[in-house]
């Protein structure tokens, strides 16, 4: 009975399938020495899938575009489709859509830079709009709108940031939403600070920190901040170090700094002390 | 020793005539054209690109035609190459013969292999005369940016393109093996590229499992690692091509190829071990 049983077709297919996975298995864990570490190697040179974000995505036909290069061509006609949605002011395949393009391919910054735009600049007006315009919604709720849409963009910016962290161009953007749509000048100062400190940052970060400063009426900061930029900064008409000091002149005056205290761009070069006008001493 | 060059040459000579019976086959040169032309129209869609270099999104384009289109190719020449014997009745007579199953399979695989080579040489040579073009060109138009010469390493599109095709070989040889226990050409087909999929994005689970507690889901996706290769190991194209030196080491590529050969070997097996109880 019992051999007859082991002879029966059905249980000879198991046994067959059960020795196949026996044997894969057993040649899985022969193979992990050489696989594991040319795997580390692989892994660190790509972009990272995120089995979250993708969620969504696995119904739209994406596997193929998971599959290989062709993951770039594919976002890049997501975008464009995105761009669509944008207008028909969807906001909810909007949100999907980000995610879903940054996902497959968070290589350009161009994505994330754009969506955070959307999200922290267009969103909130669409959202006030359907509420009743800018009219009838009150300052405090638009406010509660603006605050929400930017964390969504900080979000997103901060995602950015794990795949670009020497991009300064993400930090700066960080700072704009703080300067641009929630007039937060001191966390926006913070931002352009921390942005105008990394590698190939543009010039004018930094002197945009310091008129943020100067917004919250912290001028002996900027002061002090605009005499070390004037140092720091190279010979490049690109850094604009007139404009530096035009501005740390304009402080000293406000600031009313004695004329011998006040900043020397090179010291040891004679003459360069600012002398006072005849009408400033009058 | 007599015995292992007639095997040998018995082998030899089923490659032969499977890779002939192949290139003859109007599927292989209609997505070899295929893939040449959507290679050679990158620069077009180069239009809808959003920030990636040109020179990169050829890159990018190139390769992923190679392995779309190679991919499809594996699976579907392999499977008909081996039906059209079993359907002609052919691998009857073959096999009558002083012919083990297991050198039938092997000049098929082989066969199939060498027709995927002739896909990747195809594809690749395209790929770095394409990028060869839009380089010299661009050097001519902004010299300043090409101080240091050329920016493309030449020698690594044909790289990748091995790595490939040993990906190929795997996935030709899990075609054998899933035909070797299938009747028909669908089932085969369906099947095989549902193993494609699994091999290439197994590597997700695993990573999204291994921060996991130990439980049943965590020792599924364990096993699932083990039994089935990791295709996205072959995915080496970020690393390639740009770059002051190759991001690949010797060591690694060795590893690579290593792994490629050891899995197509033993899918081979496998698949014979299920064709040698076979009634034809």
């Amino acid at each position: 009975m019992s051999v007859e049983i082991l002879e029966h077709p059905v249980v000879i297919r198991a046994r067959r399938i059960v020795v196949t996975l026996v044997l894969l298995v057993l040649l899985g864990l022969v193979m992990r020495p050489v696989e594991a570490p040319a795997w580390q190697v692989v892994k660190e040179g790509q972009a990272e899938l995120n089995l979250d974000e993708l969620e969504g995505a696995l119904g739209q036909g994406l596997v193929v575009g998971v599959l290989g290069g062709f993951r770039t061509i594919m976002a890049d006609f997501l975008w464009i489709r995105m761009n669509t949605i944008w207008q028909r002011r969807d906001r909810v395949k909007l949100d999907a859509m980000i995610r879903l393009v940054t996902t497959l391919d968070p290589r350009p910054e161009f994505f994330w830079i754009n969506s955070s735009r959307m999200v922290a600049y267009d969103v909130p007006n669409w959202r006030i709009q359907e509420e009743g315009g800018y009219d009838a919604v009150s300052d405090a709720r638009q406010m509660e709108l603006n605050v929400e849409q930017a964390e969504q963009a900080f979000h997103l910016l901060d995602r950015a940031r794990e795949f670009h962290p020497d991009n300064p161009k993400l930090v700066l953007e960080t700072g704009q939403i703080y300067l641009n749509r929630l007039k937060d000048y001191s966390n926006a100062a913070d931002w352009f600070l921390k942005a105008s400190e990394m590698p190939n940052a543009p010039y004018y970060a930094a002197r945009i920190h310091a008129q943020l400063l100067r917004q919250q009426g912290k001028d002996r900061e900027a002061y002090a901040f605009l005499k070390q930029l004037y140092l720091d900064l190279p010979d490049d008409p690109y850094a604009q170090k007139g404009t530096v000091m035009e501005r740390i002149r304009n402080l000293e005056d406000e600031l009313k700094v004695p004329y011998l205290m006040r900043f020397q761009a090179n010291p040891l070069a004679p003459g360069v002390i600012p002398q006072p006008s005849a009408f400033q001493i009058e | 020793m007599s015995s292992a060059v007639e095997s040998f040459n018995r082998i030899r000579l089923i490659a032969g005539n499977t890779f002939l019976e192949a290139v003859r086959q109007k599927f292989f040169n209609s997505l070899l054209l295929i893939s040449i032309a959507l290679l050679a129209s990158s620069t077009f869609f180069q239009q809808f690109d959003f920030g990636t270099s040109e020179l990169k999104f050829i890159t990018d384009f190139g390769f992923g035609a190679l392995f779309f289109f190679g991919s499809i190719l594996s699976i579907t020449a392999t499977t008909q190459l081996f039906f059209n014997e079993i359907e002609n009745r052919t691998a009857l007579t073959m096999l009558a013969k002083p012919i083990y199953k297991l050198e039938f399979l092997a000049g098929k695989f082989l066969g199939a292999h060498l027709l995927m080579l002739c896909f990747t040489v195809v594809i690749s040579v395209v790929l770095a005369g394409m990028l060869f073009w839009r380089e010299t060109e661009l050097m001519a138009h902004l010299g300043d940016e090409f101080t240091g010469g050329r920016l493309i390493r030449y020698g690594d599109v044909f790289l990748f393109g091995f790595l490939q095709w040993m990906k190929f070989g795997i996935l030709a040889a899990i075609t054998l093996f899933v035909a070797s226990f299938s009747n028909t050409n669908l089932y085969t087909i369906v099947v095989s590229f549902f193993m494609l999929i699994i091999c290439q994005l197994q590597y997700i689970a695993r990573d999204a499992y291994s921060s996991l507690e130990v439980g049943i889901g965590s020792w599924l996706v364990q096993v699932l690692g083990l039994v089935f290769p990791n295709f996205q190991l072959f995915n080496v194209g970020e690393q390639l091509v740009f770059g002051v030196k190759s991001g690949l080491s010797v060591v690694t590529t060795l590893q690579i190829t290593g792994y490629g050969l050891v899995y197509t070997v033993a899918f081979i097996l496998l698949a014979q071990l299920n064709f040698g109880r076979r009634e034809i």
